[in-house]
């Protein structure tokens, strides 16, 4: 008992000496040590598009994200909304929102980023026929079926989005498809951002040297696969990025990376190679940034099977699982259990709220006999995507749950990503699936209705509840997004109880940085947020 | 010899076709068992369908036959085959970028890695092997067998990431607290990976490291073969003749044992093109070997495609070449 409470104790400074040290990281413009100067060499992967309409990957958000800027930003401490070149977006009923922007801001060519600027970026990007991978985050404007439509084969029979309607030079309105009260949240997203009109003219030619409205444009073009070099914008009119320069070294395996590092080539690594976790940590001590991640997986229960249609089987899976062990056996330690279906960084996340989430082989028995027990000598499937690390960690939950409640399992780890992703659409799962989510936005909602929401895209489960759906339309049509929230917690009490998927875990930030980083600044929504990092000046 | 030249290029084309097929039969295969790669973009999130199917479509991937496992999709590989031969285009990879385009993005950084393996391992490898080779059983020779030995038996993934581990970030880390090296030392060549701002330097211990295993073999082949041929009837007569000991070793000894020694370096050239696969992983040199390691962990077949029916065109030619190389070097072999 005297040890563990030593621990927490231990744990307890230890949090309050990060928040301490990492408190100077936000908008403190003042700050003398907080200097700008100099030029930052950060790890990057290859992007895949550097357009806001394309570019959905990491690599593509981390230069997008310097090189553009969209309505609001998010609180780097605390994930709140905050206008960036918005004036202002506000709602009624939470379904038409009119949003004011700022004058005078430019892209880079010179063209003003006006209410045009949003509307062409918004309706390049959903329709169809232009191919944008950001297309997805359209979905919610009025007029998205017509611009996108989702039967099979169907053609387009609009090309711009009907919801989205200039008012005047700075003012638009956005028309949603069902009223909506975290929308100011969700338009942060790169995807959101504005373009120019000379960068849909010729997308492919913008993707290459990006034409943008940041603290910071291209020194050149974009050297594929080795090198994007970004410079302070002299049109930018915001609060100017901390560095001069900012170097974005590309590498195609986060091993060559790490030695890149180890050798003083990089100022900023966001992420470390799993095997290396521990030595980086021992290592770089104090200058390696730790935080609880935002990345959530999930053992989703095929709920269109007969064996998982009643919720005390599903319970009793849970109860048999000790996440703890296995995040400390198969991972270094590099995840934090989940007792809850929202990221500990969001607001309106609780511990606790899946009180089937922690280890308890008795009451997982008693609900498995209520329950009828388990089909005698059916073994259990636990399916994977191969290739993936995902096997050790999935035997380690068979192996748990075969030692509780004595049911035996097999691994189905042989699919492809793809096809695994496939089988997942048509549910054609036969036992327990792993999965993944990851916010879209810094709003509670996105853990909740892209997942198990009636018909939602991400809905592998098949779960459907009814007063579940009816809490998030509450939230949804709240006055504001702390009015939203109590609906919200209510909505996702009720997964705590039904469990369509089984929490797991969330992922853990792992990020180091150099000794010639000054402040290193790690955004709770946008992660490392370069501009604002500063170098140590001599 | 112009026949032989002739015969030989007619040869290429039912090899490239062959090779074509394979590779398109398997990467169809790939996808029709492990489903639609544009899916895989979209990850957790699933897309709307009008989305998908346009990207789909945009990458190539809307065929079909794409979808009924073991069918050879003849249909769609008469389309590749006209896309390349007739349009030059081999398609585009999962980012939306034309393969010709990543293919001469990707070119120059392993032609010049190439060009130091190449080069390191001829140089190194064959003064090696003549000065073991003329001083058979002396100190040197045994430090040339057991080295080599050593480098032969050590995997080049293995001896890629010890030296990156080892020369590039350790000794490197000591160099570079050093004031009186030079930047381009210790900056650019003890380096863990390839630097745009060393576009040269920076590829000397890859290279090398590319070149070791083939300098091993070089140097015992070079040994062996001057053994042989300084016993041999026309080297005695040349010293019989009385020349002078640099002309009997350097103009008639040596240019005979380098027959064998030429033949190896040449096929070296494709399994060079093989180990730059894992070598510029490992350096991360942004060329055609670490751009084939990506497009097949991802699946891009038109990459795969592409890329390795160009690398099957250099392997042919430098063969060819090799074959001429021979009637250079040995005038008993001639061409009819």
């Amino acid at each position: 008992m005297r040890g563990k409470f030593l621990k927490v104790a231990v744990a307890a400074t230890a949090t309050a000496m990060l928040a301490t040290a990492c408190g100077g990281g936000g908008d403190d413009s003042n700050d003398s040590s907080g200097q700008s100067g100099g030029t930052l060499r950060v790890y990057n992967s290859e992007p895949a598009f550097l357009t806001p309409s394309g570019g959905d990957d990491e690599p593509s958000i981390y230069v997008l994200r310097q090189l553009y800027r969209g309505l609001v930003k998010y609180n780097a401490e605390t994930s709140a909304v905050e206008m960036d070149l918005a004036e202002s977006i506000e709602s009624d009923d939470q379904k038409v929102w009119t949003i004011k922007l700022k004058s005078g801001y430019t892209f880079d060519n010179g063209e003003p980023v006006n209410a045009d600027a949003f509307i062409r970026s918004w309706n390049f990007a959903a329709y169809a026929p232009n191919t944008q991978n950001n297309g997805y985050f359209m979905k919610r404007i009025a007029g998205i079926k017509d611009v996108s439509p989702e039967g099979e084969g169907a053609e387009p029979t609009a090309k711009e989005l009907s919801g989205l309607k200039k008012v005047d030079d700075l003012t638009f309105t956005v028309e949603l498809e069902a009223p909506f009260s975290g929308f100011p949240t969700t338009v942060g997203y790169v995807g959101f951002f504005p373009m120019a009109q000379a960068c849909v003219d010729d997308i492919k030619a913008c993707s290459e040297k990006p034409i943008g409205n940041g603290p910071y444009k291209m020194d050149g073009s974009w050297q594929h696969n080795v090198a994007i070099n970004l410079v302070r914008s002299d049109t930018w009119k915001g609060e100017p990025g901390k560095p001069d320069r900012i170097e974005y070294k590309i590498f195609a395996d986060v091993d060559a990376g790490y030695a890149a590092f180890q050798a003083g080539e990089l100022d900023v690594m966001f992420t470390l190679p799993p095997a290396r976790y521990k030595e980086a940590k021992a290592t770089y001590g104090d200058r390696m940034y730790e935080q609880p991640g935002d990345s959530f997986t999930y053992v989703g229960m095929p709920l269109y099977q007969d064996d998982f249609k009643d919720k005390r089987i599903r319970q009793a899976l849970s109860l048999s699982i000790d996440r703890q062990s296995i995040i400390d056996a198969v991972f270094d330690g590099r995840f934090t259990p989940a007792t809850g279906f929202v990221a500990p960084t969001f607001e309106g996340a609780r511990e606790g709220v899946c009180k089937y989430c922690t280890k308890d082989v008795e009451k997982a028995k008693q609900l498995l006999a209520e329950a009828g027990g388990w089909p005698a000598g059916k073994k259990l499937t636990l399916w994977a995507n191969a290739g993936a690390g995902h096997d050790q960690w999935l035997q380690a939950v068979g192996d748990q749950i075969k030692e509780a409640l004595g049911i035996d399992y097999e691994l189905k780890v042989n699919l492809q990503f793809p096809e695994y992703l496939e089988t997942a659409d048509k549910k054609n799962f036969t036992g327990p699936y792993r999965l993944g989510w990851g916010p879209d936005y810094p709003f509670m909602e996105t853990y909740l209705y892209p997942l198990y929401g009636t018909g939602a895209g991400s809905n592998n489960s098949g779960y459907t509840n009814e007063a579940f759906d009816n809490l998030l339309k509450e939230g949804d049509s709240a006055d504001s997004i702390e009015a939203a929230i109590p609906s919200y917690q209510k909505a996702e009490d009720i997964l705590g109880e039904d469990l369509p998927v089984i929490p797991m875990w969330f992922n853990k930030v792992g990020a180091v940085y150099s000794e010639n980083v000054d402040q290193f600044v790690w955004n709770a929504v946008s992660d490392a947020d370069y501009g604002a990092t500063s170098l140590k000046q001599n | 010899m112009g026949r032989y030249v002739i015969r030989r290029l007619l040869q290429f084309i039912p090899t490239v076709l062959g090779t074509m097929f394979l590779l398109h039969y398997m990467t169809s295969l790939a996808i029709q068992f492990s489903g639609n790669p544009a899916r895989a973009l979209f990850g957790d999130r699933t897309p709307p369908p009008a989305l998908l199917q346009a990207i789909t479509e945009r990458l190539g991937y809307d065929n079909p036959c794409l979808d009924q496992r073991g069918n050879p999709c003849f249909g769609l590989f008469l389309d590749r085959l006209q896309n390349i031969f007739l349009h030059f285009d081999f398609g585009v990879n999962l980012r939306q970028r034309e393969v010709t385009e990543l293919v001469a993005d990707a070119i120059p950084f392993t032609l010049k890695l190439l060009v130091i393996a190449i080069v390191f391992e001829a140089v190194v490898g064959i003064a090696a092997g003549v000065l073991a080779g003329l001083r058979g059983g002396s100190f040197l020779d045994y430090t040339v067998k057991i080295s080599t030995v050593f480098v032969i038996s050590v995997p080049i993934f293995v001896l890629g990431l010890v030296v990156r581990e080892f020369v590039g970030v350790k000794l490197g880390n000591v160099l570079r607290g050093q004031d009186w090296i030079p930047d381009l030392i210790s900056v650019g060549v003890f380096t863990p990976g390839f630097k745009a701002d060393y576009p040269f330097a920076s590829l000397i211990i890859p290279g090398m490291v590319l070149g070791a295993v083939s300098l091993a073999t070089t140097a015992r082949l070079t040994r062996t073969s001057i053994m042989e041929n300084i016993r041999a009837d026309y080297v005695r007569t040349a010293k019989a003749k009385g020349l002078t000991n640099k002309r009997v070793i350097g103009v008639h000894t040596l240019r005979n044992s380098l027959i064998p020694v030429i033949t190896f370096l040449g096929v070296d050239i494709g399994a060079a093109m093989g180990g730059a696969v894992v070598t510029e992983t490992i350096f991360n040199v942004p060329g055609i070997g670490r751009l084939v390691t990506m497009s097949a962990r991802t699946g891009e077949s038109s990459v795969v495609i592409g890329v390795v029916t160009m690398l099957v065109l250099v392997v042919l030619i430098a063969n060819l070449l090799v074959d001429l190389m021979y009637a250079v070097l040995d005038p008993r072999i001639r061409y009819e």
